[in-house]
């Protein structure tokens, strides 16, 4: 029997696979070490990600679900909530003990209760409607409250590049 | 790029050899040569590291096979900071470098190196999905070899310091001792993950067994790093280069201090404070743990939100935080507040009155009832000003302290009734003062033995609804009421301005707000045999001690005493008794026989009003000597 962790790996990939919610394809990168995932996350429909396949990478720690996981970007973004360099910055993904943004409510804090395709879907929406007051980018967190179409422009050019298309 | 530096390696060191030969043409002056040349010797030591190198490539194929990336990201991390320490050391002992000493210190990184990766490799075991036989003897004999050469290594630095007193074996003795601690510690997590593996089901202790064995190594490593800074401190200087490490060993020994009170703590919580989930409950929810995604068959704990997970799922989450997984309730909260609010509780009302009432055995309760215990065996008191300043400390002190629920007792919803009292300050003028309706309960306070005692099928968990119900029509009630005598007494004011008395002997009685006033109070006086006998007749003891008893009619009579004492008002000679049964009828009738038969109470409620009284006393000791000497001046 393997330790906890695994299992509850093992079983959120099992229902990651038999029920994929709309738009998201996760799983480890090798069945050798199912603390490394990779995840495919589809830009919403409706805004200016829609139609770009953006990869990211999920590492488990080995408590989890006591801990949450590291989650970043492969690709390049320009979103208020990821920083440069991919790693995402949304409060799920934040330990009830550490506030790096110092606002955050303990309540939507990680909790074993959370899962990968939480984590997911959360990003998901967060594509969808970036939360300008927590930046992580602050020059996009700034273009996109104040030049709106400016953002929209760097958006689809980062939805071609995901696509391999030409920008 | 390994392969050429080795071979342009081999390359120099055999032109060397060779040179040096070739020019000697005998062994023993060819020697001689190259250690007399630096040159020579740079290439020859440049050779000796690369064979270690090649060594360590060997060993790692043999025991390890290949690394991960994980793993040999981490060992070049660590190792990087082994050098630098160990070029640290070098300043130390600086009068003893020389190549058998450069050569020890590399020996010494390099077993060290492979102790971290032992590590490494046996934290994985955690994380494997499939392990083969190949595993367990690759990681078996490398603890077994790794165990002994520390061991040999250690008794040898042990010998030497011995027989040649402190050297720099001495620095080795204690690296080795440290890596002993590393292989033990090793070695018992490999066992546990081993004999876990071999179990079909998880194995519920293992993380506490792995919590205590943390801890244990811990505290021998910071044993250990303590002795030896002192001694290098007194025979050489301090030694810097173990600062690092010693700062990481003590923060890890108290992060596994931490671990493990807060997992006893949860552990305790879990096995008093919250039932085991039926199953009946388990067949109501969906059945499975969220916190491991796993079927919940038996060991699994219900939280006082309703919530179930497994018995080991909660613990190692409540190590963490002491919060529900799902809705986030504080499950810890109880205890913490008893625990600050403790230093008060005897100016605390709720608390001494909960204190006073609740069963001393219950877990939560227990520190509060303490000092609440002293105030029984003490017994009462005639304290003659009970009422005025209790009004007021009542009425601050219920503000003041949003989270009176900690401290009330195990089986009582209706408890709140006793916890504060509304004091208007056209009140002031009467005498005694009206008492005003229990503020309500705050139901968002429930303390865990409350919220449990309402939930559930059986009988007495529908009767402890039933008496919140009962305890909030009660309070709809006496609010009710109290707006009834605001507009009553607006009118008389309006009518008859209120005679102000100076009855200054008396007055002292009130302090605080009523003192201020100078309002009069003649019941004072009267009142003061009165609280001698809990049981007796007068309608102020009946009304102050019955709102203080969670039985419904009682409180009604609470209320009732007001308005009877209301009318009274303007006779101010007028003994309590006396109230006039005119005034409200049928409400007055239930007033005057409650204060005027007092003994033929229910003993229940005379048990609680003596209570309620040695708690008075208690409170108002400590007023009690400058205050009766005023209220009996003569």
């Amino acid at each position: 029997m393997a330790g906890s962790a695994l299992r509850r790996l093992m079983a959120e990939y099992k229902q990651l696979t038999l029920d994929p919610p709309e738009g998201i394809v996760a799983g480890p990168i090798s069945e050798d070490n199912f603390f490394e995932w990779e995840a495919l996350i589809a830009g919403p429909e409706g805004t200016c990600f829609e139609g770009g396949v953006f990869p990211a990478r999920l590492v488990f720690p080995p408590d989890y679900p006591l801990s949450p996981p590291k989650m970043k970007f492969t690709c390049d973004m320009f979103h208020p909530n990821i920083f440069v360099d991919g790693r995402v910055c949304i409060s799920i993904l934040h330990a009830p003990g550490d506030d790096p943004m110092g606002y955050e409510l303990s309540a939507e804090r990680w909790s074993p209760v959370q899962s990968v395709e939480k984590i997911l879907l959360s990003v998901v929406s967060m594509l969808a409607e970036p939360n300008d007051e927590s930046g992580a980018n602050v020059d996009a967190a700034i273009m996109w409250r104040e030049r709106r179409e400016e953002f929209n422009i760097i958006a689809r050019r980062l939805v071609r590049k995901t696509l391999g298309l030409p920008t | 790029m390994q392969l050429l530096i080795s071979s342009v390696c081999m390359a120099l060191t055999s032109a060397v050899i060779g040179n040096a030969y070739f020019q000697k043409q005998q062994f023993y002056p060819a020697v001689v040569y190259i250690t007399k040349s630096n040159a020579s010797m740079a290439v020859i030591y440049i050779q000796f590291f690369v064979i270690v190198f090649m060594l360590g490539k060997l060993l790692r194929k043999i025991f390890l096979g290949t690394l991960r990336a994980a793993e040999f990201e981490h060992l070049l991390e660590r190792f990087w900071y082994a050098l630098t320490e160990t070029c640290l050391a070098f300043t130390v002992f600086r009068d003893d470098f020389n190549p058998r000493f450069v050569a020890l210190f590399t020996v010494l990184l390099f077993l060290k190196s492979f102790h971290w990766l032992a590590e490494e490799r046996v934290d994985f075991m955690e994380r494997s999905p499939v392990l083969g036989w190949l595993f367990h003897i690759r990681v078996g004999s490398l603890l077994t070899m790794l165990g002994i050469l520390d061991y040999v290594m250690l008794m040898h630095a042990y010998n030497s310091t011995l027989v040649r007193g402190p050297t720099v074996q001495l620095v080795f003795g204690f690296e080795y001792a440290i890596l002993l601690t590393v292989i033990a510690s090793t070695a018992i997590k490999y066992v546990l993950h081993a004999a876990e593996m071999r179990t079909d089901t998880p194995w519920e202790n293992k993380a506490v067994f792995l919590l205590y064995t943390e801890l244990v190594i811990g505290l021998i490593k910071v044993v250990l790093y303590v002795l030896f800074v002192l001694i290098m401190a007194k025979i050489y200087a301090l030694p810097m280069f173990v600062f690092r490490p010693m700062f990481f060993t003590i923060r890890n020994f108290r992060k596994a201090l931490n671990d493990v009170i807060m997992s006893r703590r949860a552990i305790r919580n879990m096995n008093t404070l919250y039932p085991d989930a039926t199953p009946e409950e388990l067949r109501q929810s969906d059945n499975i743990c969220i916190i491991c995604r796993e079927d919940m068959v038996n060991h699994s704990k219900k939280l006082p939100c309703g919530h179930i997970f497994h018995t080991t799922c909660l613990r190692s989450w409540f190590q963490r935080q002491q919060t529900c997984p799902t809705c986030r309730l504080n499950i810890l909260r109880t205890p913490a507040i008893n625990s600050t609010a403790m230093p008060r509780p005897a100016d605390d009302p709720a608390a001494a009155v909960a204190a006073n009432q609740a069963p001393v055995g219950a877990a939560a309760a227990a520190p509060a009832a303490v000092p609440a215990d002293d105030g029984q065996a003490n017994g009462p008191l005639a304290v003659a000003n009970i009422p005025a300043p209790s009004f007021a400390d009542l009425f601050g002190d219920a503000n003041g302290l949003p989270n009176l629920n900690a401290f009330q007792p195990i089986p009582p919803p209706p408890m709140p009734m006793l916890s504060a009292f509304m004091m208007p300050p056209q009140f002031q003028y009467f005498t005694p003062p009206v008492p005003p309706p229990p503020v309500p309960l705050d139901l968002s306070k429930f303390t865990d033995e409350e919220l449990r005692a309402l939930e559930g099928q059986q009988r007495q968990h529908i009767e402890q609804r039933l008496k919140l119900l009962a305890n909030i029509t009660l309070m709809m009630d006496s609010v009710g009421m109290l707006m009834n005598q605001y507009q009553n007494m607006t009118a008389r004011l309006q009518l008859t301005p209120v005679p102000t008395v100076a009855t200054t002997g008396v007055s002292s009685a009130s302090t605080d707000s009523e003192g201020a006033t100078a309002s009069p109070s003649p019941a004072a006086p009267v009142q003061a045999p009165v609280y001698d006998k809990p049981s007796t007749s007068t309608a102020a003891a009946a009304a102050y001690t019955a709102h203080q008893i969670n039985a419904a009619p009682t409180v009604i009579t609470t209320a009732n005493a007001g308005q009877g004492e209301k009318v009274t008002i303007e006779d101010l000679g007028a003994e309590e008794d006396d109230v006039p049964s005119t005034a409200t009828g049928a409400v007055s009738l239930l007033n005057t026989s409650d204060a005027d038969n007092g003994d033929e109470e229910s003993s229940e409620l005379n048990v609680l009003r003596k209570r309620r009284l040695k708690f008075l006393d208690e409170r108002n000791k400590p007023q009690a000597d400058s205050t009766t000497t005023s209220t009996y001046p003569d």
